[in-house]
């Protein structure tokens, strides 16, 4: 008995965790360009409702997939043109594309609320009650494994490919990128859109399989603990895959305390990520003079002719 | 092959500001229109509606103005903080902050004068929202940590901190199931000058005086503005420009809990998890749109404020009421893009290759 409830809370960790681990990695790759965008929580919701409108619609999951993805990515070049090409404030930005992703979104999807969804994101392995550590994995769905590649093929990418060096080159020093002649604007750009993507893909999971329906301020702050995360992680993919365990563990653990016979308040548990990570933060900043592996040009507007 | 180059204008229009926030306006009651026709809706008679119940009487000019007051108020400490060139994200948690302030000292003290009473919690508040910010405040200036992501990071160990008590030892009893604090006494209400209109909005507008005051008049004001254009300056200037963030960051957190602590006692009366309704993240806007300027987010908060009212109310014509938030955002965007148009100089060069 106790095994299942224990594989149940590894399987809500996972869930949890997946969720919030994409849309920290898109976010990490926005962030290294130089470019912060604090839209996640509207990008998520976006892609969340597009995808599960498609999928009301068509019955098909792949094609739901990829319109959660794609408009969540066109949502977020609206942050690109704003911040890249026209030079204004990022925080400013970000701030106001979560307004806006969460309101057009609560518009769009109102016919919606309470819809039932033909479909679902299959598992790789349909296992009904797992009962150790290798089931559950197995019968996590096709987003969780391609979470996993996406993590090892980020990590990849920042460090092994061109378009990664182009990005770190970017994000901690544009000036001397663009004296280099890469493109400043065009890479940044891009990461900003990609990271709009990831956010999108987060927000299909969110609706086409962890929570599956479609209500209003359903992200429910997930977007905004992706941020919290990307710091975590030190702008590394697999610390953040780390952090995102921490905090999935956390969501999945808080409803089931009571059952387990904590006296611990809930509330309280919730909140001890957010402080781990300004700790985090505070320590790395101090041992590290500074370095806490943040990019150099973050939140700061590439302009050529300030040269 | 032309070439686009960009450059920062050396003079830039005063009313700039002025005039993109116009002209976004334009655009945000543009694609609200659009949308509300995509729904079957009327732009015109729906627009008309939203003005008549958020401006039409003095009732609903009361109401918007009461809106606009938490706005304005946490919208001043941001611009004060911003003064030194540092963001602050956590006003959202100081305006908790300072409602859990108030609620703690008004439950703990016996003031029989209701006015001195007031007064001490209006105060606690402040102060609250001053603790709040306390840490990240101390991190920057010793350390160097990134204001924005512990400001942010700590509206949630706030915002966790309220569901806490409104689910534990704050709980009213009498309040059934809806997580909450028990009600103030009505002797520390916030008093109304006329119609709805409360206190607060007094407090606010003498706030903006008083920040206009410190900002652009006063010693303490160039001061920050110094330490906050140039390091070097400052030190010349023997300026301690950390003192003076530290010094900042407290004053504008401070303002932000005061914005919790008006709304708890002109309206919400008591604390809970609905003292907010994102007022700290819409002020960062506010105050970022108007260039920072005292007198602009009063203006644009009342606004705002407005805007609010007129898209809560419209919800009985059957229309959403996102649709305000959806012109808020548009409006903001607008305002972005227009002043870029101000603020830079696109030249076109024509090159040989």
């Amino acid at each position: 008995m106790f095994d299942i409830q224990l594989m149940g809370l590894f399987n809500a960790t996972l869930q949890a965790a997946t969720l919030l681990f994409i849309a920290a990695l898109g976010e990490l790759i926005t962030e290294k360009s130089g470019i912060l965008n604090l839209g996640v929580e509207g990008m998520i919701s976006v892609g969340a409702v597009t995808g599960f409108i498609t999928a009301v619609n068509t019955g098909n999951i792949f094609i739901s997939v990829l319109v959660g993805v794609f408009s969540a990515a066109l949502f977020s070049s609206l942050h690109a043109f704003v911040t890249v090409v026209l030079k204004q404030d990022q925080t400013v930005s970000g701030l106001i594309l979560t307004i806006l992703g969460l309101s057009l979104s609560a518009l769009m999807g109102k016919q919606y609320v309470g819809k039932k969804l033909p479909v679902k994101i299959e598992s790789l392995v349909t296992i009904k009650e797992p009962t150790n550590i290798i089931e559950v994995l197995l019968s996590q769905n096709y987003i969780f494994f391609l979470s996993i590649i996406l993590m090892i093929s980020t990590a990849y990418m920042l460090k092994k490919t061109m378009f990664g060096r182009r990005l770190e080159a970017v994000g901690e020093d544009s000036r001397a990128a663009d004296s280099m002649g890469l493109n400043v604007n065009k890479t940044q750009f891009i990461a900003t859109c990609v990271g709009g993507g990831f956010s999108g893909l987060a927000g299909v999971y969110l609706t086409l399989s962890y929570v599956p329906y479609w209500t209003d301020n359903m992200t429910s702050g997930r977007g905004w603990i992706a941020l919290a995360l990307v710091i975590f992680g030190g702008w590394k993919p697999y610390r953040t895959a780390v952090g995102a365990l921490l905090f999935g563990f956390l969501e999945a653990l808080v409803p089931r305390l009571q059952t387990y016979g904590f006296e611990l308040s809930p509330y309280l548990v919730k909140v001890t990520p957010y402080a781990i990570t300004i700790l985090i933060l505070v320590v790395l900043t101090i041992y590290k003079g500074g370095r806490t592996g943040a990019p150099s040009n973050i939140g700061i507007p590439f302009f050529r002719e300030s040269r | 092959m032309n070439k686009y180059l960009l450059s920062k204008k050396i003079v830039v229009n005063e009313l700039s500001t002025f005039y993109s926030f116009v002209i976004g306006l334009t655009i945000g009651i543009g694609i609200g229109s659009i949308i509300l026709l995509a729904q079957g809706q009327n732009p015109v008679d729906v627009f008309s509606l939203m003005l008549r119940l958020s401006i039409g009487s003095v009732k609903s000019i009361s109401s918007s103005l009461n809106k606009a007051t938490p706005l304005i108020l946490a919208g001043l400490g941001i611009s004060i903080i911003n003064s030194v060139k540092l963001w602050n994200i956590g006003a959202e948690g100081q305006i908790f902050m300072g409602g859990i302030a108030l609620n703690f000292i008004y439950i703990s003290t016996e003031v029989t004068n209701p006015n001195f009473s007031i007064l001490l919690l209006l105060l606690a508040s402040f102060v609250g929202g001053a603790v709040c910010i306390l840490f990240p405040a101390i991190s920057k200036v010793l350390f160097g940590v990134n204001e924005i992501i512990t400001t942010l990071l700590f509206n949630y160990i706030v915002i966790g901190l309220t569901v806490y008590l409104v689910n534990g030892p704050w709980k009213d009893p009498n309040s059934l199931n809806f997580p909450a604090a028990a009600y103030v006494g009505k002797e520390v209400y916030l008093p109304t000058v006329f119609g709805r209109l409360s206190y607060g909005f007094i407090i606010c507008f003498l706030c903006t005086l008083g920040v206009h005051y410190l900002k652009e008049k006063s010693v303490f004001g160039y001061e920050l503005r110094i330490s906050g254009g140039s390091a070097l300056t400052a030190i010349y200037a023997g300026i301690n420009a950390k003192q003076k963030a530290f010094v900042a960051m407290l004053i504008g957190g401070g303002l932000a809990g005061l914005a919790g602590g008006v709304e708890l006692l002109s309206q919400t009366h008591r604390v809970s998890t609905g003292l907010s309704q994102g007022f700290g993240y819409t002020a960062i806007i506010v105050a970022a749109i108007t260039g920072m300027r005292p007198f602009g987010i009063f203006l644009v908060g009342s606004l705002f404020g407005a805007l609010t009212i007129g898209g809560s109310v419209i919800q009985t014509m059957g229309v959403s009421s996102y649709i305000a938030d959806v012109i808020q955002a548009t409006t903001l965007f607008g305002a972005l893009i227009a002043q870029f148009f101000f603020t830079y100089k696109i030249t076109k060069v024509t090159e040989d290759v």
